[in-house]
């Protein structure tokens, strides 16, 4: 899966707004949104969120986790723990990404966010490395990987996958007997 | 005469505290833990000059324009006096100093330090530095002897040690304390004191006694207690002529004694009985400047002034005004309070009222019965200690405002008058806020910034299409906002040079210019502003309301009966909130004057007293966006305005039940009728948000205080009377000429017949048939023809009796007041009018009607029967599918779709499945423009017949226990039945011999379309039968008779009939196929549904023919179950 695919996903989440302008509840195949009142927080999904703000008929109100005191807690237990700590969410980093990216001035300390966010990627990220790399020295043959986003699935996954497999043509290649053997029947 | 303590004012953030007097006793120097040296004139002085001498200062001393600090900087510093310039650093120590002192010419200075060091360092010379060492613990207190011979010194390790300057020994050391390891720890600061003058006496506050050591011998010379000391000591302090000894207690007492007499002659107990700190004599007068550890300072004047010791234990009950508005902070009092330079810690507004400071300009106080009081007539204020201990019950005795003067007051304990609350704009948070909101209201946001670079207001709209954000400076210092969809309205009160002034920004004005501004006449000053529809309101402090346009121009002018609170506008409604009287014990009185500005003025409350929790005051007051007055008290509950009962007021929601926290609330921004919304913003540890970071808005429901609400029976009369309560406002609405959606009215009548059918129900499961007749009695007329059939087939024959006489009555009501009825519905009809052309109705080309044309009408009957045709589309519109018999639970959601169809603005959800096989969306109209080819085709009397198309289908009965979610669903149907059926009957009344023929056909007309069932195809073949027989029957009489003769026919007989007609009803596809749905349930709820249509019109029809029809239903009804 690409990247943009997983964000496409995490679109799909909902986010707090509050609309500037008056619409009626509007239909749409996903689902109902709205009514929109002028002042109201309402629940949508971030893509409109997004597409709102840019047309500036929106402030956003950022979700609950993105504060700097809660995502400090989070990335020092990140780093404190050896297995993966759960997420507030499961699109943290492409949530952060979009509602930073456009949404920057509704959020008090956007930099911190960011900051706090990618550090805890970056333990995360890390941490899976490391799980791969021993995983693959010792030869494992399964491993359980708990409260992993599908964003950093994405990122090992393919490339985890295809190395074994590679590995294990190198390895087979390794007793050429054998597969010759084999070959003859 | 004993003497006068003043009331204690807040000089520093809390904390450690030390005080002193200048050498000429002109001013009182303080410093405390915020870092600040504080130059006082007196204790009035608003505006005391400050001294900036590091983060903490712990100890000051003052001597020779010399001002010695000891600060957290662990040095310890020379200041000028009185201006405050940085002279210097005398001595350093490697922790902070905690008490430093002048010698008695000020040439040298001691400083004990937390290090163990006591350092006595020459003023003129700081190399010159003598160190003691010797304690074993931090240095609490020093204290120089007048002759520079002896230094003594309190310490944590328990030791008080004497030094000689000289060599800089230990003369003698006594272990008179507790240990302890830091200064925060111990129990006492001990400031000793020697005499001044000979220094015979050196005095040590130990525990609860006053140690009195001789000089040279070092013996103890005698002690000194007082009973009403209870706590330990902190301080002692001589006064300058050496004859009166003070000290202090860290419980807050004070006591004087007199060394002459060792007794003691003044006992003063602190307001707040916190610990004194710092303790100092007037150099000239008797007076002791004193604070305590909570950064307020105090001033005992008069010491010792009387000829002989006055035994008694006086106190001044001092109350701050600001108390009285239950401190969690300064909403209210904030705009009370005098201005104060000093930067008011906010630290301690989250909890209690403790720190309020002080003005001295509010006092309360409390006259206590005294002996002596009368014989001497001068006793100004003399209390017990009645406000010792009640801090936090801050609104008991004392009565306010009370100047203090030499005369004799009379004594007083009855109810104590309550200050009288502020003016105040709703939705906004106190005035003296740097950052404030000047009003949040459904339209927008309204900010003020007063800080140094800028003052400036920033108005927001919620919904940008209104207006875009604006930024104006300003330059007037506006105090007040108000913002409508037509305008902002700003005012400011009147300056010294500057009247004050109404500024209102008219940006929807079609003209240039937009903005007017109106001067109040001389001494006038606006108290509150509003902004209604078209026009714009002030009240002013000259008990006046003046109206304005909101173009400008000057309108009404009326007087206010009372000091106004607050004001509000909503279209053409003004309500002003304004004080009736003088309320007591924590109660505000206030009154209430509500008017409507309109094209006929009129007064609705007359000044009708306001209904507050018990002492609480008002926070915020307004209007619903439906136009439904409402109010809020600072104990949030929400009030509002009950136009259904007499106009009195109903809580609708309590604010404070949705709190988490106790000291947290809910600051309300609007309210919304329709849907229930009460928008509020959360405020967590405060009454009002901060502007920053930006708050958002939550919404409450609301809850009409009704009984055991957990039980199914309160919880359902609590959302009747909600639902009733909130829909008031749209009969105020429509008499006012306001259009309105009707859908949402007839939703809400829905939802409370429902409600009250659920709750007939449950009355009747609970055996309580008495209650059900009342509830009976709230229900619309074909609710309660479906009571009637729930009660009968419940068999409760008495109960069905009762209610079926009860539905006489009200339909006879109803006839003698069918005006009434006719102007309800007379909005159906010209919603109808667009899409319906009949030539067979020809009275549609008459003018729009009004009530006296419906009277005309009701004279001719001709006209009359017309009416009811008419009336005939209407109920078809509340059933877009009128023959779509087979009902399913989804028949509930039809009456919606439809209100989404009729309403014009109204958009259709595409993606919506529907449970109805036919579109639920077709438009009403649709279903009249079908409905009106056939009757032309048919002739006008056939036309009429319509009506009858959903007569009786009778079935076979197959009781079933209903539940309550079936009764609900097929209500709607089975009142559009009914109230057809009515129509016909009542025609069929006034228009008496009709011919049966047209019944007949109409009769037709239906079954052609409807399954027939066997008892119909029976009575087919059977009228002619019974018209011979009784040949002045009509028509449901004939069917009653057919009825009680097939059932007296053979079950054999019966059910070959019934597989007839099953084989007749093939050829009906689209009823068939809705038969056939595949779920049983859902089979049996449809079959359910016919019978109650059935049922219900069994019940129906005798009703307005005789009473044994009653009973023979009931027998009916008996008999199948």
């Amino acid at each position: 899966m690409e990247p943009a695919e997983v964000e496409f996903l995490a679109e799909k989440e909902l986010v707090t707004i509050v609309p500037n302008f008056s619409l009626d509840r509007i239909h749409l195949i996903g689902g109902d949104l709205g009514p929109f009142n002028p002042g109201l927080p309402v629940e949508v999904p971030v893509w409109l969120a997004i597409s709102l703000k840019q047309r500036q008929k929106c402030r956003l109100i950022p979700p609950e986790w993105m504060d700097v005191e809660k995502l400090e807690e989070i990335r020092d237990q990140e780093r404190k723990e050896d297995t993966f700590t759960r997420m507030p969410s499961p699109y943290y980093m492409e949530l952060t990404k979009l509602l930073l990216n456009y949404a920057s001035d509704n959020i008090p300390k956007a930099d911190e966010i960011r900051t706090l966010v990618k550090d805890t990627w970056d333990t995360r990220i890390a941490k899976l490395r490391l799980s791969a790399d021993s995983f693959v020295r010792r030869q494992e043959v399964h491993a359980k990987l708990d409260n992993l986003t599908l964003m950093e699935i994405n990122t090992t996954g393919a490339f985890l996958t295809q190395a074994l497999d590679h590995m294990y043509k190198l390895r087979t290649n390794l007793q050429p007997g054998e597969a010759a053997h084999s070959q003859d029947f | 005469m004993p003497s006068a303590q003043k009331p204690m004012r807040y000089g520093h953030t809390e904390g450690h505290t030390d005080v002193c007097f200048n050498d000429t006793g002109s001013c009182i120097v303080t410093c405390g833990s915020d870092g600040d040296v504080r130059i006082w004139e007196n204790l009035d002085d608003d505006d005391p000059t400050s001294i900036n001498v590091g983060e903490k200062a712990y100890s000051c001393a003052l001597k020779n324009g010399r001002l010695i600090t000891a600060v957290s900087n662990n040095t310890v510093q020379i200041h000028t006096f009185p201006e405050g310039a940085p002279d210097g650093i005398l001595t350093r120590f490697t922790t902070n100093a905690n008490h430093i002192i002048f010698n008695s010419d000020g040439t040298k200075i001691a400083a004990g330090s937390s290090d163990f060091m006591v350092k006595v360092v020459e003023v003129a010379d700081s190399s010159k530095q003598k160190t003691f060492r010797g304690h074993d613990a931090p240095v609490l207190s020093l204290s120089f002897d007048p002759r520079d011979v002896y230094l003594a010194s309190a310490s944590c390790d328990g030791s008080v040690r004497v030094w000689k300057i000289a060599d800089q020994t230990c003369t003698t050391s006594w272990p008179l304390l507790q240990k302890c390891n830091d200064v925060i720890n111990a129990k006492s600061i001990c400031r000793l004191g020697w005499q001044p003058g000979t220094g015979k006496l050196l005095a040590i506050p130990v525990d609860k006694v006053v140690k009195l050591y001789r000089r040279e011998t070092w013996d103890s010379q005698f002690d000194l207690s007082d009973t009403f000391i209870t706590q330990t000591l902190n301080v002692v302090a001589w006064s300058p002529c050496g004859q009166y000894l003070a000290a202090g207690s860290v419980d807050g007492c004070i006591v004087v004694w007199d060394m002459e007499s060792q007794k003691s002659i003044e006992r003063m107990k602190h307001e707040k009985s916190y610990t004194i700190c710092g303790l100092a004599w007037h150099p000239k007068y008797k007076q002791i400047a004193y604070t305590d550890t909570e950064g307020n300072l105090g001033l005992l004047e008069n010491i010792g002034d009387e000829k002989k010791p006055n035994d008694k234990v006086t106190s001044r009950a001092t109350k701050d005004y600001n108390d009285l508005f239950d401190g969690d902070d300064d909403y209210l009092s904030g705009d009370m309070v005098e201005p104060q330079s000093s930067p008011k810690s906010r630290a301690n507004e989250d909890d209690d009222d403790d720190l309020k400071p002080t003005s001295g300009h509010f006092r309360r106080t409390v006259i206590d019965d005294d002996d002596n009081s009368l014989d001497i007539g001068m006793i100004k204020a003399n209390s017990n200690l009645l406000e010792k201990e009640d801090d936090d019950d801050d609104q008991t005795g004392g009565f306010s405002a009370l100047p203090p003067s030499s005369t004799q007051q009379p004594f007083y304990d009855g109810p104590v008058p309550t200050p009288k609350q502020k003016p105040f704009q709703s939705g906004s948070t106190p005035a003296h806020l740097m950052h404030r909101f000047m009003v949040w209201n459904s339209v927008g946001i309204i900010r003020c910034y007063n800080d140094e670079q800028d003052n400036a207001i920033d108005i927001e709209f919620h919904d940008t299409s209104i207006h875009h954000a604006t930024h104006l400076p300003n330059s007037l210092n506006h105090t007040m906002a108000d913002l409508s969809t037509e305008a902002i309205l700003l005012a400011c009160e009147s300056t010294e040079e500057l009247a004050s002034k109404l500024h209102c920004i008219h940006f929807s004005s079609w003209d240039a210019s937009k903005e007017w501004t109106v001067d109040m006449p001389k001494d006038e000053d606006i108290e509150a502003i509003c902004l209604g529809q078209g026009w714009a309101a002030c009240a002013t402090s000259a008990l006046l309301v003046r109206v304005f346009t909101v173009g400008g121009v000057q309108k009404e002018i009326f007087s206010l009966p009372g000091p106004v609170v607050s004001m509000a506008g909503h279209g053409e409604q003004l309500m002003v909130i304004y004080h009736r009287g003088t309320g007591f014990d924590g109660d505000q009185c206030l009154g209430v004057q509500l008017m409507e500005l309109g094209k006929k003025k009129k007064q609705i409350l007359h000044g009708d007293p306001l209904s507050l929790t018990k002492k609480s005051y008002l926070i915020w007051v307004g209007f619903s966006a439906e136009g439904t007055p409402c109010y809020v008290d600072s104990e949030g509950i929400v009030q509002m305005l009950n136009r259904g009962l007499g106009n009195t007021w109903i809580p609708v929601c309590n604010t404070r039940e949705h709190c988490k926290g106790k000291s947290d609330h809910y600051w309300v921004v609007g309210i919304h009728e329709n849907p229930q919304q009460l928008r509020c913003i959360p405020c967590k540890g405060a009454r009002f948000p901060p502007t920053l970071p930006r708050p958002a808005v939550a919404i409450l429901s609301f809850k009409l205080p009704y009984c055991q609400v957990t039980t199914e029976k309160g919880q359902m009369e609590e959302q009747y009377w909600r639902s009733v309560v909130f829909h008031n406002h749209v009969d105020y609405l429509t008499k006012n000429g306001y259009e309105l959606d009707e859908s949402a009215k007839s939703q809400a009548v829905k939802e409370q017949q429902e409600l009250l059918m659920k709750l007939f129900a449950l009355s009747c499961k609970l055996e309580r048939e008495f209650r059900c007749v009342e509830l009976a009695d709230l229900m619309t007329q074909n609710v309660v023809n479906l009571a009637i059939k729930y009660a009968s087939r419940s068999r409760r024959l008495n109960l069905a009796q009762r209610l079926s006489e009860m539905a006489v009555e009200k339909a006879s009501e109803l006839a003698a007041a069918p005006e009434d009825e006719e102007e309800e519905e007379e909005d159906f009809r010209k919603q109808l009018n667009a899409g319906y052309s009949n030539s067979a109705m020809e009275w549609r080309r008459q003018p729009v009607r009004n009530v006296q044309q419906d009277q005309e009408m009701e004279d001719a009957e001709e006209t009359d029967a017309y009416e009811e045709v008419e009336e005939t589309p209407e109920v078809h519109k509340e059933r877009p599918n009128p023959f779509s018999k087979g009902v399913t639970s989804a028949e509930v959601t039809t009456p919606k779709s439809v209100v989404i169809a009729s309403s014009s603005q109204g958009r259709v959800n595409p993606f919506k499945v529907s449970s109805n096989k036919k579109d639920p969306v077709v438009p009403s109209a649709n279903v009249l423009d079908t409905m009106s080819k056939y009757s032309k085709k048919n002739g006008s009397s056939s036309g009429r017949a319509v009506n009858k198309q959903s007569p009786p289908v009778i079935k076979p009965l197959i009781p079933k226990p209903k539940s309550k979610q079936t009764s609900a669903a097929s209500f709607f149907q089975a009142r559009t039945l009914n109230s057809s059926e009515k129509t016909v009957e009542e025609r069929e009344e006034k228009s008496g011999n009709e011919s049966h023929e047209v019944k007949v056909t109409a009769q037709e007309n239906t079954e052609n379309r409807r399954p027939k069932t066997g008892f119909q195809m029976w009575l087919e073949e059977n009228r002619a039968n019974i018209l011979k027989d009784n040949p002045d029957l009509n028509e449901a009489e004939i069917i009653k008779e057919g009825m009680s003769r097939f059932r007296t026919l053979s079950s054999e007989e019966r059910t070959a009939w019934t597989e007839k007609a099953k084989g007749g009803t093939v050829n009906d596809s689209a009823e068939d196929k809705k038969r056939k749905r595949p779920t049983a349930d859902e089979d049996e709820v449809e079959k359910n549904e016919e019978q109650k249509s059935e049922d219900s019109n069994l019940s129906k029809k005798p009703k307005p023919l005789d009473q044994s029809a009653n009973v023979r239903l009931s027998a009916f009804a008996f008999k199948q179950s």
